[in-house]
């Protein structure tokens, strides 16, 4: 499926390959079929549709002064370039561009760990180092530091944080590109920027002080297309003593309301790492009839769902906490937080879970002991990569949105009818949304819920039905004002025009930045639904 | 010299999937590790020619780590494989970021796993001219 760059022809192309193989030399750059079956998202609910974006060549610099080469290569011949870091951004378009016969900047080679700082806590990585290299690197080294990595590890801190991706240790590490500490970027003409306190020669604080004077531009890059990142920073955690966990339970459905407003309280406070809200009665959604309660059209009664419950002889809901820290403090956190909540919620009770030094042996790594099915799963909650995940992953792959919405209870019970109902229109999908449906706390101070329905490559109409289900969701979510918080290219449009306050004042700024620098789209353009004028006309 | 190693590890392909007799005693042979995924059966561990075998149960988070992942950053080094697809898929995924590809696979008629997880035999061999031979 060749395709070309927008409005360059066949001798365009090859023209402009040649200047791109001078630059970085015949291996490293790729234009076949084959070669860019590789840069196609796998994932895609569009897959070998008119809607499925293809790139139409790859290029692999080696340094950031080759970066800075393509970049003016890709200037000359009004190419647009969409950079990756590790390519691994599956569920949201994979390696795959905003616009047909955009040349992939795929900076794979850039693999440097340049520093990891253990009485400082950071570390400072090129975009092609994965999570399992910079983690190699720490423990090689025996450092006691602790990183913070997505489910599965072969992502790099860069591409992820420039994705607002999220990981399960301590509340301010979670939220990865809020954990970035100064980053170095080449701009759409070539020339190479640092921001903070990078900007400074001879400062030493790069990674430590991530503002420097004046402006921070650096959310700029994430989500966006204003330059490519060849450097970042990260805030790392010291390796902490003592791993603890427990488990919660309340009875009654509203109590969830309470027990929301307690984990916020211990998570805003730094006393507990990620959380693992749930409902024990999810083990009866094979019993049809509560299926059926749990999907009613409408939603159900506090009285209903008490009511299953009781028959079960389950509670409503529970919640995992999970402490990190020194020993002793893990304790007085976890006794703290129990005794808060039972306290406070007749019924509620508390389990003690696993506790044990770190780091954990593969053993602890492998094989958790807690005394409930537990849904935390051991590797990522401690900072250590790994692709076990991928088996949650079925049939060829899925989407993902996951919406915003307030830490609230009662935020959650609207968002489990309103989308629940409205996905009723998509019978054929599982109830991502129905009454137990729990949120998540991945970024520091806001709750998502998962709505990630399969792709299959052999069956079209399996795919139309989630690709227009996404799109019913993303309406539907934003009249309600929940928004989703990262988008495959093909629904970056969609997102981005539900952020429309004052007449869509926030895209008309970006589109003024985007003219500005790059009016001709050179860096991944139409990403977080950015146009420059040559490609708004 | 790649085309020649594509069509040597194609034709390996069959006999990993073939299993009986000498057939199976040689399939490895040639290959610097064989993986098997042991949500496929134990079976006998033999090595069957190859170099060295490893097992895993579908999570190839340890073998990637601790052995492919520093054995694809040298030139060389060819890998071949009884997994399910999902394996075969991250696998695939981590080679082709180090140079390396699926040069042969073949579905296996074996009844897949819960979740329609399809056995499938495999060889992934250096492409990239940074890491041949
Ligand atoms: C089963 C499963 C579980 C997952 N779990 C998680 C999870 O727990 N947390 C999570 O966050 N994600 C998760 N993901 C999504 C995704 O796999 C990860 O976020 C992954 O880390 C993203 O890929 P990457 O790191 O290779 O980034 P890349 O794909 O390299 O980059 C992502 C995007 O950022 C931009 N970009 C990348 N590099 C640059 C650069 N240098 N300059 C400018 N722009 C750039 C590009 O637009 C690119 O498309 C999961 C996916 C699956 C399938």
């Amino acid at each position: 499926m060749s395709v070309l760059p927008p409005d360059l022809d066949a001798a365009g192309f090859a023209a402009f390959l040649d200047d791109l193989r001078a630059v970085v030399g015949p291996d490293w750059v790729w234009s076949s079929d084959e070669d860019m079956h590789a840069y196609r998202d796998s994932f895609s609910p569009v897959w070998n549709t008119e809607e499925e974006r293809h790139a139409s060549a790859a290029v692999a610099p080696a340094d950031v002064e080759q970066v800075s080469a393509v970049v003016r290569v890709a200037r000359k011949h009004r190419v647009p370039l969409f950079p990756i870091s590790t390519g691994k951004n599956f569920g949201y378009g994979g390696p795959s561009p905003n616009v047909n016969g955009s040349v992939v900047i795929d900076l794979k080679r850039m693999n440097r760990v340049l520093e990891v700082n253990e009485a400082r806590a950071f570390a400072l990585v090129e975009p092609g180092v994965s999570y399992f290299d910079l983690y190699r690197a720490i423990e090689e080294r025996g450092l006691k530091l602790m990183l913070d990595c997505p489910d599965p590890g072969w992502g790099s801190p860069v591409g992820n944080s420039l994705e607002r991706g999220v990981g399960y240790t301590m509340p301010h590490f979670r939220d990865h590109f809020g954990a970035h500490c100064g980053m170095e970027v080449v701009l759409p003409d070539g020339e190479v920027m640092r921001t903070g306190m990078g900007a400074m020669p001879g400062a030493q604080t790069w990674q430590e002080y991530p503002y420097g004077f004046g402006p921070d531009p650096s959310g700029l890059f994430a989500q966006g297309n204003f330059g490519i990142v060849t450097k970042m920073g990260f805030r790392l955690l010291p390796l902490p003593e003592y791993y603890r966990t427990c488990l919660i339970t309340v009875p009654k459905r509203r109590d969830f309301v309470k027990l929301v407003e307690h984990v916020n309280y211990l998570n805003d406070s730094g006393l507990i790492g990620e959380v693992e809200y749930g409902s024990p009665l999810r083990a009866k959604m094979a019993d049809p009839q509560v299926m059926a309660l749990i999907t009613k059209a409408g939603g159900v009664s506090d009285a209903e769902l008490d009511a299953a419950a009781e028959a079960a002889g389950l509670p409503c809901w529970q919640v995992e906490l999970q402490f990190l820290g020194p020993e002793r403090a893990t304790y007085e956190n976890w006794t703290f937080a129990r005794d808060r909540i039972l306290g406070d919620i007749p019924g509620a009770q508390a389990i003690e879970g696993e506790h044990f030094a770190l780091p954990a042996s593969e053993h602890q790594l492998d094989t958790p002991q807690q005394p409930w099915p537990s849904a935390i799963k051991r590797r990522r909650s401690l900072g250590v990569p790994s692709l076990g995940e991928w088996k949650i992953v079925r049939d060829d792959g899925h989407i993902g949105f996951f919406p915003v919405l307030p830490r609230d209870g009662e935020a959650v019970f609207e968002m489990q009818r309103v989308l629940g109902d409205a996905m009723k229109a998509f019978p054929t999908l599982p109830p991502f949304f129905n009454a137990l449906t729990t949120p998540l706390l991945w970024h520091t101070h806001t709750f998502q819920m998962v709505f990630a329905p399969s792709i299959k490559h052999d069956d079209p109409e399996h795919n139309a039905i989630s690709h227009a289900a996404m799109k019913r969701c993303v309406e539907v979510a934003a009249e309600h004002g929940w928004g989703d918080y990262r988008a495959s290219p093909i629904y970056q449009d969609a997102v981005a025009d539900t952020y429309s306050f004052n007449n869509h004042a926030l895209r008309r700024f970006h589109e003024q930045l985007k003219d500005a620098i790059d009016p001709d789209g050179i860096v991944a353009p139409g990403r977080g639904g950015i146009w420059p004028r040559r490609f708004r006309a | 010299m790649i085309r020649r190693d594509m069509l040597k590890w194609g034709a390996l392909v069959p006999a990993l999937a073939g299993v009986p007799g000498m057939a199976r005693a040689q399939a490895g042979e040639g290959l610097d590790v064989l993986l098997l995924d042991t949500r496929f059966g134990e079976g006998p561990l033999d090595d069957m020619g190859a170099a060295r075998v490893l097992t895993f149960a579908g999570d190839v988070t340890k073998v990637w780590y601790e052995h492919l992942d520093r054995a694809w950053r040298q030139p060389g080094f060819v890998v071949g494989g009884i997994t399910g697809a999902d394996a075969l898929f991250v696998l695939e995924t981590l080679a082709r970021q180090q140079g390396r590809k699926v040069v042969a696979r073949k579905a296996l008629e074996v009844a897949p796993l819960a979740g329609d997880i399809a056995p499938v035999s495999w060889v992934i061999a250096p492409a990239h001219p940074s890491v041949l031979a």
